[in-house]
């Protein structure tokens, strides 16, 4: 019962019926995979493995492995979990901003950006264990009653508050992703034919029967989760700049953190979104679900948040010159002019100046251009913090601790290792569940659309449901 | 157990399925239940489901979770073991409030989520008890209660059918 206002694009194109979509995307899950999912599978695998082999690695030996030194005693560790903390923020805010914005056109990409929050999530926590050095003591920042007595965390620590701030973040989005995945989990339970599938899908739709008091209650809990999800998503990247804020160290010590780190990792976000899902749509053949439209909306909220993060980038530099303190103004001359500055100029190259070609329609609407510019600009988030921690830890108040820090090659094969865990989790999630919210995009497809439709394959429709129906003795 | 008895009338698009629900409870029928593939807006307030408490529930939560965060945090740092970090003082409200938020957020979404299943019967590894298989995929179906000796079904199957319905079927529940 919506009304469908004729000046408005569709969200979805091409004339779609409920039973088009039910079977567009529930098409990957009933069948075997392509090529092409085998070759990104095998090819994440592999460097999953390499991933796997370097942390365990450095496990064995111990920080050692790492080109950590005495004065810069955070690298590439912080730097990639930020980084990867900074991507998982744009499911939640799809999902849940856009939600309670009522922005209809996040009902085809929430799920697969949901999905690639709680990946994100995951590679994020794995730097942090391995940042530890002795990953089996990890439970000590949850405050246990524990052998030394009860000493207890330190509560005016910001890396506590992090501890609680990241699985809170984790725990949320899957709870918020799993129940919007109920419906359509349910959806491909009523239409499973082998014995596995009925069983795993009717395991995990919980009952799912979609009636009116179900919907009903699912709504609400719905704007609900949305709601708290709000605020959350912000509290996560807040309290992670804190980390570094609330610290001494000139260039971290900085009240403009908290919002511009939230910028930065919608930014990063939708940077990796726009990634995934140009090649999804691509290859899933989902372009009526993800139109140009959708393109054009998310990069559009690239070049903004970019340029907020652009703007964070000046707005410090004038800070440290009008505050006079000196050793502020040396950590910016050090990162712009200094022996890294080819980082910084990374950064703000990828950062403030690329996403400025958004302006351009043409540049909003060509997949393989928004390809490109999604790979420069994560590239440009991850040097952003790696000027932030590196930079502003490497020259500090005592010119005789100066250091250089360069990275091993564990560290890097890290790095590049959790991109194989990320994707490695991304292909079973498009092999086992719908990448599209199914429930959603119904509801926004139009409800009079006969006419679009020849007599014959309307006639084709009503045959084949009765005949499905038949199978299943209803 | 009783028996219930029921008709079901089917449609494939859910203006229709509103507009025959709202002539069904004016002509006096009882309807059961409305089944679809999505939400459809309005039809719970046309049934007169009254507004899930789960808000409410989810409020409470919140409080049991600030609560409880404050009272950890107050009592660890203050009353059990105080220790002076940094020249910072043992009781420090600000220092509370990112963990006592992220404490309060995490109360609502599993105690709200945990409340939903409960009120839906919900779990996993239910056997579902599905009306039609279709209406995950692209059917509606209105369900009708039936009286004994009570309706007349010959004029509810008429009715379901002028409003638009594909197929009218019977159904019984226990």
């Amino acid at each position: 019962m919506s009304y469908e206002s004729p000046i408005r694009d569709q969200l979805v194109t091409g004339g779609k019926t409920y039973r088009d979509v039910t079977r567009d995307i529930t098409r990957p899950l009933e069948n075997a995979p392509s090529k092409g999912w085998w070759i990104g599978f095998s090819l994440s695998t592999l460097v999953l493995a390499l991933w796997i082999g370097a942390t365990t690695y450095t496990v064995v030996v111990g920080l050692g492995a790492w080109g950590l030194n005495k004065t810069v005693g955070w690298a590439f560790d912080i730097t990639n979990f930020v980084f990867w903390v900074g991507i998982g923020h744009a499911g939640t805010l799809i999902s849940a901003v856009l939600l309670l914005f009522r922005q209809k056109w996040r009902m085809s990409i929430n799920r697969s950006a949901e999905a690639m929050t709680i990946f994100a999530v995951i590679c994020a926590a794995s730097f942090i264990l391995s940042h530890m050095g002795r990953p089996w003591v990890a439970y000590w920042p949850i405050p246990l009653p524990n052998a030394f007595g009860t000493l207890w965390v330190n509560f005016n620590s910001p890396l506590v508050w992090d501890v609680f701030a990241i699985s809170t973040y984790f725990s949320v989005s899957l709870v918020f992703w799993y129940i919007g995945l109920i419906p359509d989990i349910a959806t491909v339970r009523d239409r499973a034919v082998t014995k596995a599938r009925k069983f795993w899908y009717g395991f995990f739709a919980m009952g799912w029967n979609g009636s009116a008091k179900t919907w009903h209650r699912y709504e609400v809990i719905s704007l609900i989760l949305a709601g708290i999800s709000t605020p959350l998503v912000l509290s996560v990247h807040s309290i992670v700049s804190m980390d570094f804020a609330t610290s001494l160290v000139p260039g971290w010590h900085t009240t403009i953190f908290p919002p511009y780190f939230v910028a930065g990792a919608i930014f990063s976000g939708f940077g990796m979104v726009l990634t995934l899902l140009v090649i999804a749509r691509e290859v899933m053949n989902y372009k009526d679900y993800i139109t140009e439209a959708h393109l054009d909306a998310m990069t559009k909220v690239v070049m903004v948040t970019g340029t907020m993060v652009g703007m964070a980038y000046i707005t410090e530099f004038f800070v440290a010159a009008y505050s006079g303190v000196e050793y502020e103004q040396y950590a910016f001359l050090n990162r712009a002019f200094g022996p890294y500055w080819w980082a910084y100029w990374t950064m703000m190259s990828c950062n403030l100046l690329a996403p400025q070609v958004f302006w351009f329609k043409w540049a909003r609407t060509t997949p393989w251009f928004i390809f490109i510019m999604s790979i420069i600009v994560n590239i440009g988030m991850w040097f952003e913090r790696f000027v932030i921690i590196v930079t502003s830890l490497h020259r500090d108040f005592l010119p005789s601790a100066w250091a250089m820090y360069t990275p091993t090659i564990t560290e890097v094969s890290i790095l590049i290792g959790s991109f194989g865990l990320f994707f490695f989790l991304y292909f079973l999630f498009c092999k086992f569940l719908p990448t599209i919210n199914m429930a959603e995009v119904k509801s926004i497809i139009p409800t009079h659309h006969e006419g679009d439709h020849g007599h014959d394959s309307h006639h084709n429709h009503s045959h084949e449901t009765a005949e499905k129906g038949a199978i299943h003795g209803n | 157990m009783e028996t219930k008895k029921m008709i079901l009338g089917v449609y494939d698009n859910p203006d229709k399925t509103y507009a025959a629900t709202k002539k069904l409870l004016n002509s006096g029928y009882s309807v059961e239940d409305v089944y679809s593939p999505f939400a459809i807006h309005g039809i719970d307030r046309l049934m007169g489901i009254k507004r899930s408490k789960l808000s409410v529930a989810a409020f409470l939560f919140a409080m049991t979770g600030l609560s409880l965060a404050v009272t950890f945090q107050v009592y660890v740092s203050y009353f059990d073991w105080p220790m002076i970090i940094g020249g910072k003082p043992n009781l420090h409200i600000p220092t509370y409030i990112p963990i006592t938020f992220e404490l309060s957020i995490l109360f609502t979404a599993f105690g709200m989520v945990s409340c939903f299943f409960i009120v839906n019967r919900m779990f996993w590894g239910k056997n579902a008890d599905i009306i039609d298989i279709r209406v995950t995929d692209d059917l509606f179906v209105i369900a009708v209660n039936v009286q004994q000796n009570k309706t007349d079904i010959q004029a509810l199957n008429q009715l379901l059918i002028d409003n638009g319905a594909l197929e009218v079927r019977e159904r019984t529940k226990e």
